[in-house]
């Protein structure tokens, strides 16, 4: 998986940068909101697109980009990580699951919008959307478009994703 | 002791602010939650004395700039601190000439809030 050049080029920014932005935003938001450390294993070995007993959170980006940030994470992991934000044990997929997960994907899809662009306007963010199952697959349409970051957090692994294309 | 009220689709995020408004050791007495403007406006017109308002931008129904319009219209001169992963430039500026305050950009510290509201409290 590798990101367009035309958004590489537009922005004068490579894949590895953006890889970077996406760690970094992905680390502040987890050591300041989550009290948990996210260590970075990227680049991806192999695109993963089937999820067992996880749960996904996305933001759509929709303007002069349109594109979608992904959050892809076990739920034994997503329940951890809803436990430390809320300061209350989570110990079950609810409402508070899906809230936490659908706003750390809402917090990196503001983070990346900022790169994208800096008076905010021409690239607007959606509401979360949530899914999680027993095993279910995401695809994009496009895996050239792509850029996948996998993380740990002590034994648990999550992917941060990012799709993106730039409109005409 | 101040009363705030905490205008934000997610529940977590209201929670969390709650909790680090706290931890900041600002001093709060209590703290309201409503989900979207509307139902900030419906907490604003309620009768119930409010100190302070943070408010996210990005929300169904009513996002948050149109919040802040509503309430100065009303004539209620409540300070308004948009909370909020919007953190373009443009957007701020929007949102200050309708109203509000001051901004402070998601994710943030306990340490950052009490920067922000340390005055405002």
């Amino acid at each position: 998986m590798s990101l367009n050049p035309d958004i590489a080029a537009a922005k004068i920014i490579t894949e590895e940068q953006l890889a970077k932005f996406i760690v970094d935003a992905t680390q502040e938001v987890f050591s300041t909101m989550v009290m948990m450390d996210a260590e970075d294993e990227y680049p991806l070995q192999e695109p993963v697109r089937r999820f067992k007993c996880s749960i996904t959170g996305m933001v759509g980006f929709a303007g002069i980009y349109s594109g979608v940030i992904s959050v892809h994470c076990p739920v034994d992991l997503a329940l951890k990580i809803t436990s430390n934000m809320l300061g209350i044990e989570c110990d079950e997929v609810n409402e508070d699951l899906n809230d936490a997960i659908g706003e750390i994907a809402n917090m990196l899809g503001g983070g990346v919008k900022q790169v994208l662009s800096k008076g905010g306007q021409d690239v607007k963010l959606s509401i979360p959307t949530v899914i999680s199952g027993e095993d279910y697959t995401v695809n994009s349409l496009s895996d050239i478009d792509c850029v996948v970051i996998p993380f740990k957090i002590g034994d648990d692994k999550f992917l941060v994703g990012l799709t993106l294309k730039k409109e005409d | 002791m101040a009363n705030v009220l905490i205008v934000d689709d997610s529940s977590t995020m209201r929670k969390i602010i709650s909790r680090s408004l706290r931890q900041a050791g600002l001093p709060v007495d209590e703290v309201f939650e409503a989900g979207d403007g509307i139902e900030g406006l419906n907490v604003l017109s309620s009768g119930k004395t409010i100190h302070l308002v943070l408010s996210d931008i990005n929300m169904p129904n009513m996002d948050g700039i149109e919040f802040v319009k509503m309430v100065r219209a009303s004539g209620n001169n409540v300070p308004i601190v948009m909370i909020t992963t919007e953190g373009g430039e443009e957007i701020i500026k929007e949102a200050i000439e309708s109203g509000a305050s001051d901004s402070i950009k998601k994710p943030f510290t306990p340490d950052k809030l009490q920067e922000k509201l340390g005055g405002l409290l």
